[in-house]
């Protein structure tokens, strides 16, 4: 790339395109996060692919008749290989070529304990919530409210709820969190 | 400036912006990026609060950010204490026009994804093309054969200085897709 360009015109800095609605609305990957032709630069690519493919055939097959015409100029399909083959052995190489998008976590099941404070009183720990994608502040301020109790985030996915509400938290969390399965939540007794 | 972002650790207060701060911050806006006045109550509702939050980054240098946030959360600009305002990605994609536009070649983009600078043989290659603007103007860092802008930049040259020298850093990546601010998630 050593060779300089021969002078081009600047692009215009031009105002809003006439006849389009602002805000535009960009479709973002669902794997990873950033618009749609973006995708391929991650390591993730095929992952990317099986999203859009589920979600958006529309603009799946879009994609594809875009690499259709990429192919045919056989020369430049060639030197795009290459590319890409060199791509892959620098990501094998394991430097920090590429930020690694991060990683979700899958839903674990939710685990729940019972402590005893004191001679006679109780508190209800729950763990696993986060792994949802529930935010766990709002869930204890639920969980105060509902049981009229006090209830705190206590680490980095536990919730304390003081008194013992395991028997309700079976029903009301699916009830809440549409994507919890009573069968996720599991009673683990006692703790210590 | 956001490779090592996360809103566990370097996120701080969140503040409701007085309303004498809103009309500042408006102003502002109204100064920094030409075409906005007929989009400016989209972006920044006179009516609502801002919420303005405090953050500390401490790589690579020590420094302090304030995120503006709308009434919902989204992050709409960020701003190093009194310095320019910058728009975030997600801001930028829907208005793209705020910005002027670097366009980069395709060997450069999977530089830019991980937080690299722009060198100028990316911005003069056959593949870029350049927006005339000053130095030290904020400008969207977008890519050859792509729609959307993939990074904020600030230029660390003219444009005119990037096609006679040719050589280093022409642009500061300074937010580009997928780093810790793209990432934070809603504010509350």
């Amino acid at each position: 790339m050593a060779e300089v360009a021969p002078p081009k015109a600047f692009l215009e800095y031009s105002g809003p395109v006439k006849g389009v609605k602002y805000p535009l609305q960009v479709l973002y990957c669902g794997d990873c996060g950033v618009p749609v032709e973006y995708c391929e630069n991650y390591p993730n690519y095929e992952k990317c692919k099986a999203w859009l493919e589920k979600n958006m055939p529309s603009e799946f097959e879009k994609l594809k008749v875009d690499k259709g015409e990429g192919e045919e100029g056989s020369a430049e399909s060639s030197k795009d290989l290459a590319e890409g083959e060199e791509k892959k052995k620098r990501q094998t190489r394991g430097g920090k070529a590429m930020m690694k998008t991060k990683k979700k976590v899958e839903p674990q099941g939710i685990k729940m304990w019972t402590q005893t404070r004191g001679k006679k009183k109780k508190v209800t720990i729950v763990v696993g919530l986060a792994s949802y994608e529930i935010d766990l502040k709002d869930a204890s301020k639920f969980f105060a409210g509902r049981f009229s109790c006090g209830s705190s985030v206590s680490g980095d996915d536990e919730i304390v709820i003081q008194g013992d509400v395991k028997d309700d938290l079976f029903d009301i969390l699916p009830e809440k969190w549409k994507i919890i399965d009573e069968d996720d939540i599991d009673d683990c007794g006692e703790k210590k | 400036m956001f490779k090592k972002f996360d809103d566990k650790e370097n996120v701080g207060n969140v503040n409701i912006a007085k309303s004498s701060v809103l009309k500042g911050i408006r102003s502002q806006i109204l100064d920094q990026f030409h075409h906005v006045e007929s989009y400016l109550d989209q972006i920044l509702p006179k009516k609502e609060p801002l919420k303005i939050v405090k953050c500390v980054l401490y790589f690579p240098s020590h420094e302090h950010i304030e995120l503006l946030c709308s009434q919902s959360g989204e992050i709409l600009f960020f701003r190093q204490r009194d310095g320019p305002l910058f728009p975030t990605l997600k801001l930028l994609h829907k208005y793209p026009f705020i910005l002027p536009h670097m366009q980069v070649d395709k060997g450069a983009i999977r530089f830019v994804l991980s937080g690299a600078n722009i060198m100028c043989p990316g911005l003069t290659s056959p593949g870029a093309r350049m927006t005339n603007v000053d130095k030290d103007q904020i400008v969207a860092i977008m890519a050859e054969g792509k729609q959307h802008a993939l990074a904020i930049g600030q230029t660390k040259m003219s444009t005119e200085e990037i096609v006679t020298k040719n050589k280093g850093v022409g642009v500061d990546n300074i937010h580009f897709l997928n780093d810790g601010l793209w990432l934070m998630k809603t504010v509350k």
